[in-house]
């Protein structure tokens, strides 16, 4: 191991234990939270009632977000704050001499979360310009939430990123979305079979991006698919970023089935740039392992010393197709058309989840498309090499206590493009460990700290390559 | 002659029966409460009487969960009284206490059951029990398990009232939530008796 390597490690270890210092100085200082996010406040219940380590949800919290924000049952009896009518109820039956009656929370719906960390990095070579190795809160994000329902048939979701750090520092909306719940209700079907969502919305993923417990993103729903020297493919969709457009979707077998399907632009958090609309599908089913065939079916499962979550098994597969155009405007190859660039994306996800305990999950992905080169001596498009790529993570979440979660995570993209432009990785692959830990200081204050042990990247000189690893430290807190 | 006899006996055990009665007092009082919130929902009792026992009442106490919340939220009972535990909510819940009187070896969890369905629970130990749920953390309530069967719980005011308690010397305590343990003498007399206190944090 060379002096440089040692170094890091040793600064590494002064880093943990300083944290340890950190929580053990700030965890009895911190003061009981009094103020809670919007939907605790509505019901007047703990973070946790929903949240097994925020924003991650347990499986009551999994059904009361499938049921447009409402609990299973009975919801009108748990809500400590009841709304504000629009119209009295009986109007329905007046309807359509009277606007149809809704309801407001009576409350403004908002909660707010800041998140900020301080990161720690490897030395960079000079070759790659200078980098400070520490950044104290860099990123830090502030987020005003809104979400809710508006009766029974209406809910609501929209975050807004009004102040932002470091990397993604412009922010803006992530979702903002309106949900008709039970539409298959007026053609008979069951309850929460067909719902109805339109705005902009991170898509039905196996796993969310935008509400994950990871300070980083997974490297696969990033990536984008660029020919660079290779071709014209210039795909900018990455599907862990938010999409415009509507999504029709529902669930059956108590919860367990999921299905959907989503028209969007596929020009993620922005304004169309072509005329095709991408489509999105995903299908899920999980599996309930509970011996008794009651517990199965229950949102949640019962056991001697109180309820958890199920042990179970979700198998999901997801599609996603559009078109990509490139000279739109028919100047960037003059003498040709608007050129449609098909594409796909498709992939599988499991995760096995043993009670409140241990959750282990994982996704792949292939993504493929479609590089037409503009041939002007012959006037023909060409068919360049596909840009493709494969890619995915899996974690492994296990809870030591119910404030206390260790993590482990892998992620890899496999992008012969990426590499052939020789900008981004040494290889082909890209993989990167991240190990982590969170503490849960209180139900809605997180302690987090994440290592990335990244994949090489070229240094910016001929045969110099760097590892790009880092520390992150930091705190998450709602309200 | 001798229905005579039994006739007398039967109007002056009769008559001492209602002697005693009417002997028995009340004690009343105020309970002032100095750095806690509210002098509502304090335990006031009277403690272990040497050489007397109580009968626990047949009647079992309810203890209920309705909308997310233990109903009632302070609940007194006789040492050996029957606790129903009921489940009135769609959700589930699930009942445990980490101690009794602060032992924690009595801990216990009653797991969880539907609506609709109960559970009971006889305490037969001396002291506070609080009660949670592990599914919902912000629930809680407390179950007071007295020696005597002379007890009650104060209201908004603080004012108590302890019925039938007959003539004597006795000790006076109380429990409270967020308050210290207090205790004082009161002699039973007469009719009514009043003991005021005050609870510390």
């Amino acid at each position: 191991m060379s002096s440089s390597q040692k170094k890091s490690q040793l600064i590494c270890k002064a880093l943990v234990l300083l944290a340890g210092i950190f929580l053990f100085v700030c965890v009895p200082l911190v003061p009981t939270a009094h103020a809670i996010p919007y939907f605790a406040r509505k019901y007047e219940t703990s973070c946790s009632t929903c949240h097994n380590n925020f924003p991650e949800l347990n499986d009551f919290g999994i059904v009361f977000k499938k049921n447009g924000f409402k609990f299973p049952k009975d919801e009108e009896t748990y809500v400590k704050q009841p709304p504000t009518l629009l119209g009295a109820p009986a109007q329905k039956q007046v309807f359509p001499k009277v606007i149809y009656p809704g309801e407001l929370p009576s409350t403004i719906p908002i909660s707010f979360r800041y998140s900020g960390f301080l990161t720690y990095n490897s030395k960079q070579p000079l070759s790659m310009g200078f980098q400070p190795r520490t950044d104290l809160f860099t990123p830090n994000t502030f987020t005003v939430i809104g979400a809710g329902t508006f009766g029974e048939s209406l809910s609501f979701w929209i975050d807004d990123d009004i102040s932002v750090g470091g990397s993604g520092a412009n922010g803006g909306l992530g979702d903002g979305y309106l949900r008709v719940n039970d539409l298959g209700r007026y053609i008979g079907l069951p309850k929460q079979t067909l719902n109805l969502r339109f705005g902009q919305f991170e898509l039905d993923l196996p796993f969310s991006q935008a509400r994950t417990i990871n300070p980083t993103d997974y490297d696969v729903y990033d990536q984008s698919a660029v020919a660079g020297k290779l071709g014209t493919t210039n795909n900018p969709l990455m599907l862990g970023a938010p999409q415009r457009g509507f999504e029709l979707g529902g669930y059956a077998d108590n919860w367990n089935f999921t299905w959907s399907v989503a028209a969007v632009n596929g020009s993620n958090d922005a304004p169309a740039t072509r005329n095709f609309k991408d489509v999105y599908v995903r299908v899920s089913q999980q599996f309930n392992l509970d011996r008794n065939p009651a517990v199965r079916k229950d949102v949640q499962a019962s056991g001697a010393t109180g309820l958890h979550d199920h042990t179970s098994i979700r198998l999901g597969g997801f599609y996603y197709y559009g078109r990509n155009a490139l000279n739109t405007d028919q100047t960037q190859f003059s003498g040709f058309g608007t050129i449609h660039e098909p594409f796909y994306r498709v992939g599988g996800d499991l995760r096995f989840k043993c009670g409140d305990k241990f959750e282990l999950y994982g996704l792949l992905m292939y993504g493929r498309d479609q590089n037409l080169i503009p041939d002007p001596n012959t006037g023909f498009l060409l068919h360049g090499s596909p840009v493709t790529f494969t890619g995915g993570f899996a974690e492994a979440e296990y809870w030591v206590y119910p404030w206390l979660i260790g993590i482990m995570r892998y992620d890899a993209v496999n992008s012969p493009t990426d590499f052939l432009n020789g900008e981004i990785s040494r290889f082909n692959t890209r993989n990167r460990f991240s190990p982590g830990l969170q503490v849960l200081v209180r139900g809605n204050v997180k302690a987090l700290f994440e290592y990335q042990r990244s994949w090489e990247k070229p240094a910016g000189a001929d045969n110099l390559f760097f590892r790009p690893n880092s520390f992150l430290a930091g705190i998450d807190f709602v309200f | 002659m001798k229905l005579s006899k039994l006739a007398f006996w039967g109007i002056a055990l009769t008559l001492m029966f209602f002697a005693v009665g009417a002997m028995a007092g009340e004690i009343k009082g105020t309970v002032a409460a100095q750095g806690i919130r509210s002098p509502e929902g304090i335990i006031v009792y009277v403690d272990t009487i040497a050489g007397k026992t109580f009968a626990p009442p047949k009647e079992s106490a309810v203890m209920d969960q309705k909308k997310l919340m233990f109903m009632p939220h302070i609940l007194p009972v006789l040492k050996g009284t029957t606790v129903d535990f009921l489940n009135s909510d769609s959700v589930g819940h699930n009942v445990y206490w980490p101690s009794v009187g602060g032992d924690r070896k009595k801990a216990h969890n009653l797991g969880t059951w539907p609506q609709g369905v109960k559970k009971s629970f006889t305490f037969e130990d001396i002291g506070a029990v609080p009660l949670l749920c592990n599914v919902h953390p912000e629930m809680s309530a407390y179950i007071f398990v007295a020696p005597t069967s002379y007890f009650a719980v104060t209201d908004a005011h603080g004012e108590y009232t302890i019925k039938d308690v007959p003539p004597g010397k006795y000790t006076l305590k109380t429990w409270s939530e967020q308050g210290k343990p207090t205790e004082q003498p009161v002699e039973v007399s007469g009719a009514q008796t009043t003991a005021n206190l005050t609870v510390h944090r």
